[in-house]
């Protein structure tokens, strides 16, 4: 499997990328259908149960899931609502409960030989981007760069 | 402007001089105004305004000391920032290797319900 960059490119955003050996039309499929999400959604340890998944992919339509601990029973809804649909090739949603609220940007690009590449851009804190200051610093690489000093403070 | 700890400390980083004055900090220790201003082309008091703004997001400690206020890093809020996004990275790459194992799977199933198909028209 390729598995490419996924580090952050701008402030408070984050990418990530993944090409898989599947036409782009069954990747899209995986993502807008309930039936499919459950079983990938829920990381290693938590699942998503199908009958608390709701996917209904129109601007405006909600994107609903709940992932529930497997060792604790314990519930985490999640609340998204579609921004941007265009099948097969991208999903917008957003989060607005998340951390201030949290944009999901998904695209499906075909490859041309039977592979999509797959790029999920996250940008949090929206509020953030609104100030001049912060527009103006947009380009930096936090992700690298919140590393590297936290290696020099050698804490 | 947000004012949860995190949207403080991305927008405290947002600015290059800042972070130019943080990475100063992190590897020289404590530094006054005077010092910290040295490699810029601009005033003490526009220095002294970012250092306001770093230490209202607590990313810096200022000594008490009236005159000098040395300065130096507090590296709990990048700690904070370091670990939504390492967070963030670890959803995303269990759920992407998950999709590709149930991507698998489902080619797996419709290749095997092909063959069986072709198999019972030759039969019959």
């Amino acid at each position: 499997m390729n598995d490419t960059a996924n580090a952050g490119q701008n402030l408070g955003e984050l990418t990530f990328v993944r090409i898989y050996d599947a036409p782009r039309e069954l990747v899209y499929t995986c993502m807008i259908t309930p039936e499919h999400l459950t079983h990938f959604w829920g990381p290693p340890g938590v699942s998503a149960p199908l009958d608390k998944i709701t996917i209904d992919p129109r601007p405006g339509g909600v994107f609903d899931t709940v992932i529930v601990d497997d060792a604790s029973g314990e519930e985490y809804p999640s609340h998204g609502v579609f921004i941007e649909v265009v099948e097969p090739e991208k999903l917008v949603w957003s989060e607005p409960d998340v951390e201030g609220g949290m944009t999901n940007s998904m695209t499906f690009k075909d490859l041309g030989d039977g592979r999509t590449e797959v790029t999920v851009h996250q940008t949090n804190v929206p509020e953030m981007y609104r100030s001049p200051e912060a527009q103006e610093g947009m380009t930096a690489s936090f992700d690298r760069f919140a590393a590297y000093v936290k290696t020099l403070a050698g804490s | 402007m947000a004012s949860d700890p995190l949207s403080i400390t991305f927008a405290a980083l947002a600015d290059p001089t800042r972070r130019a004055i943080l990475a100063r900090l992190a590897t020289g220790g404590e530094a006054t105004v005077n010092e910290l201003a040295e490699p810029f082309a601009m005033s003490l008091q526009a220095v002294s305004k970012h250092l306001k703004v770093l230490e209202a997001a607590g990313l810096i400690l200022r000594g008490s000391n009236a005159q000098y206020r040395p300065c130096r890093l507090d590296p709990e809020p990048l700690d904070n920032a370091v670990e939504w996004i390492a967070r963030h990275r670890q959803i995303w790459t269990d759920r992407f290797d998950l999709l590709g194992d149930h991507l698998r799977l489902i080619q797996q199933q419709a290749a095997d319900a092909a063959t069986d198909t072709d198999q019972q028209e030759q039969e019959q």
